[in-house]
């Protein structure tokens, strides 16, 4: 299993403690705008780019779903694939929202990264983001916000 | 359902136990739990969900363990902390956890615990 890549240094050992105790195999944190702030076990910035183009209109999707059915955004979600199955969840660090999705197989459980999500939450709560730009909400600029962490967390284009 | 509500209670009212959860196997998540004996204070984390969690990630651990060693399922796990015990028994989509004080009887417990997942929880 690879360090984290970070684009913020400030998440990096929350991260890894997080990837470490949950054993989990690959995952990104990102900001609800969908600039990625550190992702371990990609290799690929397509995928990441996917994952938090993805992340961000499933977080979305979640909360007004939650707004509709239950009076409340829904925050956390689970899917159970046949082989790997997909955590995912919102956290917050020094007042700024973040999202955080992470891909697991047989050699943990969702109970296993629920307690350990609960303390990466809890680590991270009092941690103050390097860079609150894009402030509580999106800035509009989707596609240039997710190509500057992109190039954070793989060097810029044609570098990759 | 019925029966596994009937487990728990059974289990959380034999001397010394002052958890008893049954938990899915592949999820770690709480099926059904009984309250804390003894409560605790009120600011104290609620230990049963990390408890259940852990506990069935380490009962899947041992069944691998086991079958690498060709023994066969594990029958029956206990840990043994500085106060106090951790036991577990699968049955098949789930384990029985319990957590029992130092003092409590464990033939007991061991006993009940197998009685419950032979009948096929």
């Amino acid at each position: 299993m690879t360090d984290p890549t970070v684009a913020e240094a400030w998440v990096a050992d929350p991260l890894r403690r997080l990837m470490d105790d949950a054993r989990l195999l690959s995952g990104v944190l990102l900001y609800p705008s969908g600039r990625a702030v550190g992702q371990f076990g990609f290799s690929n910035a397509a995928d990441v780019m996917s994952i938090c183009a993805l992340t961000s209109a499933i977080n979305a999707s979640a909360r007004e779903l939650g707004r509709q059915l239950d009076g409340k955004p829904f925050y956390e979600m689970h899917h159970a694939g046949a082989e790997r199955q997909v955590f995912m969840a919102r956290c917050v660090a020094g007042g700024q929202e973040l999202l955080f999705v992470g891909v697991f197989d047989r050699e943990s459980s969702v109970g296993v990264v629920e307690i350990y999500f609960a303390e990466f939450q809890k680590a991270i709560e009092k941690l103050r983001p390097q860079s609150q730009g894009s402030g509580v909400g999106p800035t509009g600029d989707f596609e240039g916000e997710l190509n500057r962490s992109l190039d954070a967390l793989f060097g810029p284009l044609g570098k990759r | 359902m019925k029966f596994v509500s009937q487990v728990v209670a059974a289990l959380s009212h034999l001397p010394g136990v002052v958890v008893a959860m049954v938990v899915g196997a592949t999820d770690g998540l709480i099926v059904e739990t009984s309250g804390i004996k003894g409560g605790g204070a009120a600011e104290e984390a609620d230990p049963r969900k990390h408890t259940a969690a852990l506990a069935a990630y380490l009962y899947s651990k041992a069944t691998r363990a086991a079958d690498a060693a060709r023994l066969g399922t594990p029958a029956f796990m206990r840990l043994e902390a500085e106060l106090g015990h951790i036991c577990i028994v699968g049955a098949r989509d789930v384990v029985l956890v319990t957590i029992v004080t130092p003092d409590a009887n464990l033939g007991r417990v061991r006993l009940e615990m197998m009685n419950a997942a032979r009948g096929s929880l």
